[in-house]
């Protein structure tokens, strides 16, 4: 029995269709990752008994204690995973009065499972290198091509969450307005927050000038955002105080 | 005007790989000799320049050398492709599997994977190429040209053979001692 955790993702998926570390597991009974064998035993492909638990906990231990940028939707995605496993294998290993209801057919592993998979991925990744090195002539745009997410450096989402909590904070109720009522535009809005922001930080309460309401404070902070995205404004902490400016 | 000249213009102004039947019906010329043509100007390509002639995506295309690539890299700085592991995953398996539905590929994976399907087919990797002839007629999926493109190779027969037999299977040996 041996169970490693190996390379992660780090991509931030929507909940629900997360996948748990890739840790793989081997044993006489199975070999795959954490996923498979969840799936395996769900639907009882796999014998649960012949597959000891205790050196994949230690495995996702060891995941969650090396990895330095545990990605939290992976590590739940597994902590459920073995939560399952758990209770499952603890109610097997209970003296039932009557065996479970056995399948007449005993359905087949996947085959070839995902794990399967990973010299090709290997292969695929390769060859996606080597082509990034040539360049092709192009029309316009690549369609393939998609943005890098753009780093602001230490600023974290609830760094960047504190800074809108301030803002909203001070706003006023909005109105109510009747319905369809024109559209703003974001393009606009983020001329009007280009305008607002200098050379020099500044926190964002300081900013916005007179009274404002939660529409126009969600209205600028996504503009703002927008703007930082685009690399037209910049973004960095100053101890715990998040500050904005024009770049 | 050589035919090797007349390629290498036809190659130049092209924005995707350029089939060799297209190449051989435009020149007013047997394929066949497309083939040798190409062969005479890659030759004359590597020699010298800053350009190679590629075989990718089932055509040829013209192409910066990889020498270059800092460089042009500098000047265009290009967005990478950014591919995290899971949705490679999927990748490979559609790329192996293909037509194939999303409730299958999750059967191999043992996780959802609409987010992945959905991401590659935004990145133009993977295609709708029919539905299924079963209850709820699910969509099936398979690799587009732009994945042959971004991965380097020239055709599907060019993705590695999987050694299914290496594969692991069920032991049907008698249960150990149980430990949890």
């Amino acid at each position: 029995m041996r169970s490693k955790p190996t390379a992660t993702s780090h991509e931030i998926t929507p909940i629900g269709v997360v996948a748990p570390p890739p840790i793989l597991v081997q044993t006489p009974a199975f070999e795959g990752t954490l996923a498979a064998l969840f799936r395996c035993v769900r639907d009882r492909k796999v014998d649960l008994m012949e597959v000891p638990l205790e050196p994949i906990c230690q495995a996702y231990l060891e995941y969650l204690m090396d990895s330095p940028e545990t990605n939290l939707d992976e590590a739940a995605a597994a902590l459920t995973v073995l939560a399952y496993l758990l209770e499952r294998k603890a109610w097997q290993l209970l003296p039932v009065e009557e065996d479970e209801p056995e399948f007449e057919e005993p359905a087949a592993l996947p085959d070839p499972t995902a794990y399967a998979y990973s010299d090709v991925i290997q292969m695929l990744l390769g060859g996606h290198e080597e082509r990034s090195k040539l360049f092709f002539r192009t029309s316009g745009p690549d369609p393939s091509l998609y943005e890098i997410p753009y780093s602001v450096g230490e600023v974290t989402v609830g760094d960047l969450a504190r800074a809108f909590e301030s803002l909203i904070r001070r706003a006023e109720p909005d109105e109510i307005e009747t319905l369809g009522k024109p559209r703003k535009s974001l393009v606009e809005q983020m001329r009007v927050v280009l305008l607002c922001l200098t050379k020099e930080f500044r926190p964002i309460t300081a900013l916005f000038v007179g009274s404002y309401t939660r529409n126009d404070a969600v209205y600028w902070f996504l503009s703002l955002l927008e703007l930082i995205r685009l690399r037209q404004a910049a973004v960095k902490l100053d101890g715990e105080e998040v500050l904005f400016a024009k770049k | 005007m050589t035919l090797v000249d007349q390629l290498e213009a036809l190659l130049f102004v092209s924005e995707a790989p350029a089939k060799l039947n297209d190449l051989a019906r435009t020149l007013n010329v047997a394929e066949g000799q497309v083939e040798q043509g190409i062969e005479i100007l890659t030759e004359r390509l590597e020699a010298s320049g800053a350009l190679k002639c590629v075989k990718i995506a089932g055509g040829y295309q013209l192409a910066t050398k990889a020498e270059f690539a800092e460089l042009v890299g500098i000047y265009m700085k290009p967005q990478k492709q950014r591919l995290s592991r899971s949705i490679m995953e999927v990748l490979a398996i559609v790329a192996y599997k293909q037509p194939i539905t999303t409730g299958e590929i999750e059967v191999i994976r043992g996780v959802q994977s609409d987010y992945g399907l959905r991401i590659l087919q935004e990145r133009n990797l993977i295609c709708e190429v029919g539905r299924k002839q079963t209850p709820g007629r699910p969509m099936l999926f398979g690799t587009t040209q732009q994945f042959l493109h971004q991965f380097n190779l020239d055709g599907l027969n060019q993705l590695p053979q999987m050694d299914v037999d290496a594969l692991p299977s069920l032991s049907t040996e008698e249960p150990k001692e149980e430990t949890v």
